[in-house]
Order: structure tokens, then C-alpha cells, then sequence
């Protein structure tokens, strides 16, 4: 899961990291009530995306009246196609060199990969590329090795290129951030720009976070993420509460996919919009835990009723180990329990029992389609939408 | 990448967790398959058999018994990463662990004592790989799908898999070899990995590749075939071009932040290394039919 930068400092902070003064504004009447930090500022777009700056999502502010603006102008916002839901308002850190530090899971090595470098910005690994300072190693997944590693790095490659308070810096860094690294089982953090001071402490300006999914369920820290702030994520709070993964694609979509795995569902999906279609969600509903419990149906179909712009489901379960027979009858007992959602159904079912599936299907009728073929359900699907305005 | 001993016919195979619900169901629908099952471990458990098969309590008491050279590991995801070091440490040549959900900590831990003992994980989160032309199943791809032919594949998408196998199948075509790497962020075997032995296998004549965002191995992949030629015609598809960025999808390693693991990104650089892209399952099956 990609961390917002917001929650990212909160859980570096709480290591014992230094970061920028700063509060979170979730809109625009809770900047008047807000103990703001100390100007001048920066506003920063809170969304789960790299390259904030160059979409325009991170504004420089001197005077109250123009952070006033940045938020207005951000909040409600569409940055990199995300919805802008909050604002980081910060104190500037001004009179500081910039350096770069990453620790990411590096699963060709089989290890942690460290990146370091004298010089921090939005350039840093296009720099890196051309030849710039970006020194790299390689480290066993251990707090010992990974510190040694980067200490050996910053004495070695880099020992041109830092000054005495950078060299500081970066090796502190390392040794603070590598057990949180571990212990928040991260697979990337990505600090840029490191602030280093002059008196060789140092304040992490930004924070790009991404943790393991897998490890959600079984990590104290992980879990209190989406304890506090489960709203901003709400497909990873979707997954720890029912077991199973539903991405919401597109609020005013037509199409409502009922699918089994992910890579046939993210497929199905591309495919659609690749015809001018706008599928609603990905879902991976994994037919193999259903187990004979209609739950995990009802909760979709639930989703799929309140959609205010949906006119069709389709349903692609590809039956290699379950049976089609089974799961038509926990499709029949959710939609007798989701009496609000009356869109037709195009249904691509393939493997065992179909026959059984269409006897226990019939009582729906016209309702539902049938269609063993891909490409003809998909056709199917295009055909219940001609005439509407909402392909 | 050595699979040199699962390659013979009959190769002899354990499942870890045979007494377990999954382990004891798919142990049955491998046999069914052809695959030569000579027994089970369980630890804990107090039984001599299940459906026949000797349970043994370790890998090395199964391994000395039975002259198995590969296993399937059906456990939970919290106990995979011990019970994959558990086969290596007793000499078993390929392991393959179908779990979905292991700590990518574990992942790590487990592939650096794969691959200091010279082994071959496949996995996890994976339905496994077979050679239909040996009845060779570990794990349960879908016997639907199940073919005979001159195709390899190698997959991050179980279900995506299916599909395209089971297409293709439907047309005649079938494959040699047949491989899920699995779709997590850390992994026994990548695609790059893959690519030698594909290259030299014989009965493969191509190779679809079945990508998705998430991770560089579909670039890594295309790097590695740049640098050392491969020979044969490659055929590729990537899903989760739709896929918001920042967002999950499913699998734990289909991530796009930034520019890392775009569709685009993939595409590129398989078109780089004369790899064939095709945008659509219809599009690939139609592709890799014309080329055969």
C-alpha cells in the first residue's frame, strides 16, 4: 500500500524522525479553526502519487493570504488523475542542504537495496541515470547489514561529493530509518529532500512509503494505519475487512464486475475502456473462499446497487477447480438479498458444471445472459448500453 | 535456473500439508493428473497415510524415503517461508508454494536459503506450473486449460493464465512448459530467470509472457533477451492499464507509484527486445496461432 505523505511523517515522527512543522487540512473551513506552523509554507497535494511537483500539486506560499488560495485551489482538485481529499501545510525548511536516502525490498537481489546521494530533488534519479552521484548497495535484510552498507557507501562513493554535515546527516538517517524500514515491513522508503542542517541534524522533507500488504492483519503498526485513517484508504480497509479486494474505478461507471482474479479482472477491465466503456470497479472476488457463503456477493451486489449510474453487471468466473453449479446458487441467494440492484446480468461462465449453472439460474429469466464466450458477453455488455449517453 | 530433474517423466513428488484440506484435495487432483505423488509431510500430525500416501513428519524423513525431487507446498502463508527452507535444507530440487498472503520479509528470507543451496522456488502466490506432455502437474492449474503443444508460458496472473491456455487450447495449441511465477513483490522465480531455460528447451517453439503492473520483471525479462538473444518468437500481454495509480490491485505486487510498473513502461521495453505486445487476450491468442 502506498502511504500518503501525511501518514507517512505521522509514522516517522513517531520513530523519533524530525519533520517539517506542519497539520493536515481536509477543507478549506478547517484552515480557519488550524494552529497553523509557522510561515513561510508549502502545500502539498495528499495523494498516492510520485511527481506531485511537476503536476502542479505542491505550491510555495509566503504570506497567509496566498496559503489560503493553494489550499482552495487544491483541495476538491484533480492531481495525476487522483482526487485531492487534503492538503499538507508546512513550514518551509529554508537554509539546508538536500540530500536523498531510499531503502527499498530489492527482489532480484533478494535483499534491501540502499540509495544515497549528496543532492536531493525532484531530478534525482534522472540525474542518477546520466551519470549523476547516486550511490547504491545491496544489503542483507537486517538492521546491522543494511547500516553498514550505507555507512560504507557514504565513506566510499559519495566521499567526494558530502560535506561534513551531509555525511552526518545520511548516516543518521540510515541508522533511524532502517528499523523502522523493517518494522513497518516497507518495501520502499524514499526520503527527498533529506534536509541536512548545520549543526549535522537533519529533517525529512518528504516521505514516500509503500508497505506490504500482506503484511495487514498481522502488523500492530500496519493495522493502526487503518484504524486512524481507514477514510483515505479505502479499498486496503475494504480488503482487512472482508478478505478479498474491490477497487472502486470509476463512481459514475455503467459496468459492474463481478470477477474472479486479479490479473483477468484488470485484463477485463482494460479491455472495456479500450471500446469506450466504463467499467465501475476491479474486484477479485476469489471464487475458491466462497466455501457455499453468498457474503462476499452480497457485499458487491450491495456496491453495485447503490451506483447511481450502473446498467449492467458482468459476471466472469472462469470455474477450473470450483463448480459453476455452486457458485450459481450463492449468485442466485445474493440477488434475491439485493432486491435494489435490478440491472441485467451478462454472465461468462466457463468450466465445470455450466449446465447445472443455466438450470440453477432460470428462475431469473431474461434477466440474466449466459454466454460461455468472452468476446461475445463483452458484446453482450456493449449491447445493454447503446442508446444511453453513459457508455 | 535448473529444472533439469523435474523434467523426466515420473519425476517423484511430495506435498507439504497433505493432511491439511487443500493440500490432501489437490494432492489427489495431481495424481488424477498423472503426477507421480509419492507421499505427504505433515508435522504434528499422527497419521501413517492419507488416500495411500505415506505422511511423513519431516522433508528429509520424506526425501530418504521416497527419492522425491520436488514439492508442493499447500500450508499457510505464515508457516510457507519455513516449510520452502525446510525442503531445501532436505535436497528437494524444485519447490513450488501456492499461498497467497506471505510476509514479504519471509519471501526474502526463504529465496536467500533457495538460492544458497542452488535450488528453484516457484512461488508464492502462484497456482503452480505443469508439462502436460510428461502429466506433470505442481500446484492446480486448471486441467481445462491443460495441453500438449509447442508453447511455453510464464505468468505473474493465475486467472489471466487460464484463459489465455485455455483459448489457445480450444484452437489446438498447447504447451511445453507452463510456469507461474506468481503475482507478490518478492519471489522464488522471475521472469528473467525463466529465460534461459526456455530458450533452451527444445519442445518450446514460443513463449507468451503474461504480465502486469507492478515491479520491473517484464522489463528485466525484456533486458535479458536484449542482451543474450533468445530465438524463438515472444508474445506478451500486460493488464492494469486502467489501474489508478497508488492503488493495490489484488495482487500484493500490482503497484504503479510514479513511473515504477506502468503498462507503458512494460510495453516499451518488451517492443524493445522484439517482444510482440498485444492489447487483447483475442489479440494474443489470434497472434500466437498465426506464428504457429
Amino acid at each position: 500500500m502506498f502511504l500518503l505523505e501525511h501518514d507517512a511523517k505521522t509514522l516517522l515522527s513517531r520513530g523519533g524522525i524530525r519533520i517539517p512543522d506542519g497539520i493536515l487540512i481536509e477543507s478549506t473551513s478547517a484552515l480557519d479553526d488550524a494552529v497553523l506552523p509557522a510561515g513561510p509554507w508549502v502545500v502539498k497535494a495528499q495523494i498516492p502519487a510520485g511527481g506531485r511537483g511537476k503536476a502542479g500539486g505542491v505550491r510555495v506560499v509566503d504570506e497567509e493570504s496566498g496559503l489560503r488560495a493553494a489550499v482552495r485551489d487544491l483541495l476538491g482538485a484533480r492531481i495525476s488523475a487522483h482526487p485531492v481529499g487534503a492538503v499538507q501545510v508546512e513550514r518551509r525548511i529554508e537554509n539546508a542542504a538536500e540530500a536523498y536516502l531510499s531503502l527499498m525490498v530489492d527482489p532480484t537481489e533478494a535483499g534491501i537495496r540502499v540509495l544515497l546521494s549528496a543532492e536531493g530533488g525532484t531530478e534525482i534519479e534522472a540525474s542518477a541515470r546520466c551519470g549523476g552521484s547516486l550511490a547504491t548497495a545491496v544489503a542483507a535484510p537486517d538492521a546491522v547489514a543494511i547500516t553498514d552498507a550505507a555507512r560504507r557507501l557514504v565513506d566510499g562513493d559519495l566521499s567526494d561529493d558530502v560535506s561534513h554535515t551531509t555525511r552526518a546527516a545520511l548516516i543518521s538517517a540510515c541508522e533511524l530509518l532502517t528499523p523502522i524500514f523493517l518494522s513497518l515491513e516497507a518495501l520502499l522508503l524514499e526520503i527527498n529532500p533529506l534536509f541536512a542542517l548545520a549543526d549535522g541534524a537533519w529533517i525529512a522533507g518528504d516521505a514516500k512509503l509503500v508497505v506490504d500488504d500482506n503484511a495487514f492483519g498481522r502488523n500492530r503498526l500496519l493495522d493502526d494505519i487503518l484504524d486512524r485513517r481507514g477514510d483515505a484508504y479505502p479499498s486496503a480497509r475494504f480488503k482487512r475487512e472482508n478478505g478479498f479486494d474491490y477497487v472502486e474505478l470509476d463512481p459514475d461507471g455503467s459496468i459492474g464486475l463481478l470477477t474472479t482474479g486479479a490479473g483477468l479482472s484488470m485484463m477485463l477491465i482494460d479491455e472495456l475502456r479500450a471500446q469506450g466503456l466504463r467499467p465501475l470497479n476491479f474486484l477479485d472476488i476469489r471464487t475458491g473462499e466462497l466455501r457455499g457463503d453468498p457474503a462476499r456477493l452480497i457485499e458487491v451486489l450491495a456496491r453495485f446497487a447503490a451506483a447511481p449510474a450502473l446498467r449492467v453487471v458482468l459476471v466472469n468466473i472462469f470455474a477450473g477447480i470450483t463448480h459453476l453449479g455452486e457458485f450459481a446458487r450463492l449468485l442466485l441467494d445474493a440477488l434475491e438479498a439485493t432486491p435494489k440492484l435490478r440491472a441485467p446480468i451478462v454472465a461468462r461462465l466457463v468450466g465445470n458444471d455450466l449446465e447445472e449453472a443455466r438450470e440453477v439460474l432460470a428462475p431469473i429469466g431474461d434477466r440474466i445472459h449466459i454466454e460461455p464466450d468472452l468476446g461475445r458477453a463483452l458484446d453482450a455488455v456493449a449491447g445493454h448500453l447503446d442508446g444511453g449517453d453513459n457508455r | 535456473m535448473n529444472l533439469g530433474t523435474i523434467m523426466r517423466e515420473g519425476a517423484p513428488v511430495i506435498v507439504q500439508g497433505l493432511t491439511g484440506r487443500q493440500g490432501r484435495r489437490h494432492a489427489g487432483l495431481m495424481r488424477a493428473f498423472g503426477t507421480n505423488v509419492v507421499g505427504g509431510v505433515s508435522p504434528n500430525v499422527d497419521r501413517e497415510s492419507v488416500d495411500g500416501l505415506p505422511v511423513f513428519p519431516d522433508c528429509a524423513a520424506a526425501v530418504a524415503a521416497t527419492g522425491a525431487v520436488a514439492s508442493v507446498v499447500m500450508v499457510r502463508p505464515e508457516s510457507t517461508a519455513e516449510a520452502v527452507i525446510e525442503a531445501v535444507s532436505a535436497g528437494i530440487d524444485v519447490i513450488v508454494s501456492v499461498a497467497e498472503g506471505m510476509r514479504t520479509l519471509d519471501s526474502l528470507r526463504a529465496l536467500r536459503e533457495v538460492r544458497r543451496a542452488g535450488a528453484v522456488w516457484i512461488g508464492p502466490s502462484t497456482p503452480g506450473m505443469a508439462i502436460p506432455g510428461n502429466r506433470l502437474k505442481l500446484g492446480f492449474l486448471p486441467n481445462a486449460s491443460l495441453l500438449p503443444g509447442p508453447v511455453g508460458i510464464m505468468s505473474r496472473s493465475g486467472t489471466l493464465s487460464y484463459e489465455v491456455g485455455y483459448r489457445l487450447a480450444a484452437r489446438g495449441i498447447g504447451q511445453s512448459v507452463w510456469i507461474g511465477v506468481g503475482g507478490d513483490p518478492v519471489k522464488g522465480t522471475r521472469f528473467a530467470e525463466l529465460a534461459p531455460f526456455f530458450h533452451q528447451d527444445d519442445a518450446t517453439r514460443a513463449l507468451i509472457v503474461i504480465g502486469e503492473i507492478g515491479g520491473n520483471e517484464e522489463e528485466e525479462f525484456a533486458a535479458t533477451i536484449e542482451a543474450d538473444g533468445f530465438g524463438k518468437p515472444v508474445f506478451a500481454i500486460v493488464a492494469g492499464g486502467g489501474a489508478p495509480e497508488g492503488v493495490t490491485m489484488g495482487h500484493a505486487g500490482a503497484l504503479v507509484h510514479g513511473p515504477h510498473g506502468a503498462v507503458e513502461t512494460k510495453r516499451m521495453a518488451f517492443e524493445a527486445a522484439g517482444v510482440t505486445v498485444c492489447p487483447t487476450i483475442e489479440a494474443l491468442v489470434d497472434t500466437v496461432e498465426a506464428s504457429i
